[in-house]
């Protein structure tokens, strides 16, 4: 039965959480930690889930709100967002993605804020002002200004490697 | 760039194998490592043990006829399991199918109250503790008297010229004072930062999404 859940109502749906969990992890590990918290948490609230929008809409939001709070400890032993700017003093891990374009994208929208990731995830899956206004909850009329300050702060992150 | 950037992604996931969902073990029995879960666990936890606790410490304190410090902290620590009871039931109210902006503003006020209730709490909890402990000391019979009686005997009978107020000594009742003034103070500034050690970044990040978010919905982007 639940095997059932994740195959039916998870798995179609798995490329969205895939592109949000990568947007706020640095690491293999961390990723698939996500990954299975967000697919958890799922299942768990799927009773909330009240049909006033699509599916794939809710994913979305869930997904968003539970990787917008995850903590992992550190080695001082301080609960820190998994989000957080890799520390200068540890390597990063190789890009996870075949096409290197995506890759530099990836690693330009990991240094956003956290709220900037999730618009421009939004935006670049293709969902209207009013929808992203939706999922985060905040005013339609201010995602088109805030989307083109996060175009131009990327647009100088990734000058520099494809330039 | 927007075009770039859009084709960027949309071309970059062409490829079927960039999106392949990571192998997912026990997915249902998995113990959830989000912070609300987390606390939910820690709670029920807490409330099992304060309560079982304070009905162990009420039968110990009549078996070594310490009833004057068990029965102030049992209903002390029935307060304590009844608080952490509320909190946990408005933490199971955060609902994650929320808009992410009003699911961090609910779990940021419930942080929020939650640290000024155990702040409070801390301010009574260690005052409390030094006076139940006093007092079933005082109280303790030994030889078919109060120790507290004892006390006083041998300290009158040393000082004949200790200066009283309701039987008591008033250098004695100064002493107490200052050390549940102390413990006042200190019980909550312990806690303040102790909870600034383990969760200051989370408390701090969470105001920043929100102030981020609030950002947006108010309209100061233009």
């Amino acid at each position: 039965m639940t095997n059932d859940f994740y195959t039916t109502s998870i798995l179609p749906h798995s490329a969205i959480i895939i592109k949000i969990c990568r947007a706020y992890t640095h690491a293999q590990e961390d990723f698939e930690d996500y990954y299975q918290e967000v697919c958890l948490q799922i299942w768990r609230s799927k009773d909330n889930f009240k049909k006033q929008s699509e599916w794939s809409t809710w994913i979305y939001r869930l997904s968003l709100n539970v990787c917008l709070t995850l903590f992992k400890k550190d080695k001082k032993n301080n609960q820190l967002f998994v989000s957080d700017p890799v520390p200068a003093d540890v390597v990063e891990e190789p890009p996870v993605f075949t096409n290197d374009a995506l890759n530099h994208l990836y690693a330009a929208i990991r240094k956003l804020k956290e709220v900037d990731r999730a618009v421009i995830l939004l935006y670049l899956e293709e969902k209207s002002y009013q929808e992203i206004a939706d999922i985060i909850g905040t005013n339609p009329n201010n995602i088109g200004v805030r989307i083109n300050r996060i175009k131009e702060r990327l647009k100088k992150l990734l000058d520099g490697k494809f330039n | 760039m927007e075009n770039s950037i859009k084709s960027i992604w949309q071309e970059g996931f062409l490829k079927s194998n960039e999106l392949i969902a990571p192998k997912v073990v026990n997915l249902y029995d998995r113990k959830s490592e989000h912070i609300i879960d987390k606390y939910k666990r820690m709670f029920k936890k807490n409330i099992t043990a304060i309560a079982s606790g304070a009905f162990i410490l009420l039968f110990v304190s009549f078996l070594v006829r310490l009833q004057y410090m068990g029965v102030p902290m049992f209903f002390f620590l029935l307060f304590m399991a009844y608080v952490d009871k509320k909190l946990l039931t408005e933490l199971e109210q955060i609902d994650k199918n929320k808009t992410s902006y009003h699911y961090l503003k609910s779990f940021d006020n419930w942080m929020d109250k939650k640290n000024t209730v155990n702040i409070k709490i801390a301010r009574i909890l260690y005052p409390y503790v030094f006076i139940a402990l006093l007092m079933g000391f005082w109280h303790m019979k030994l030889k078919d008297q109060s120790m507290g009686n004892l006390f006083m005997e041998k300290l009158l009978q040393e000082f004949p010229g200790t200066s009283l107020f309701l039987g008591l000594p008033i250098w004695g009742i100064l002493i107490v004072l200052l050390i549940v003034t102390f413990l006042f103070i200190f019980g909550a500034r312990i806690y303040k930062w102790d909870i600034n050690l383990v969760y200051g970044p989370i408390i701090k990040k969470l105001k920043e999404l929100i102030a981020d978010m609030e950002e947006l919905r108010e309209g100061y982007e233009l």
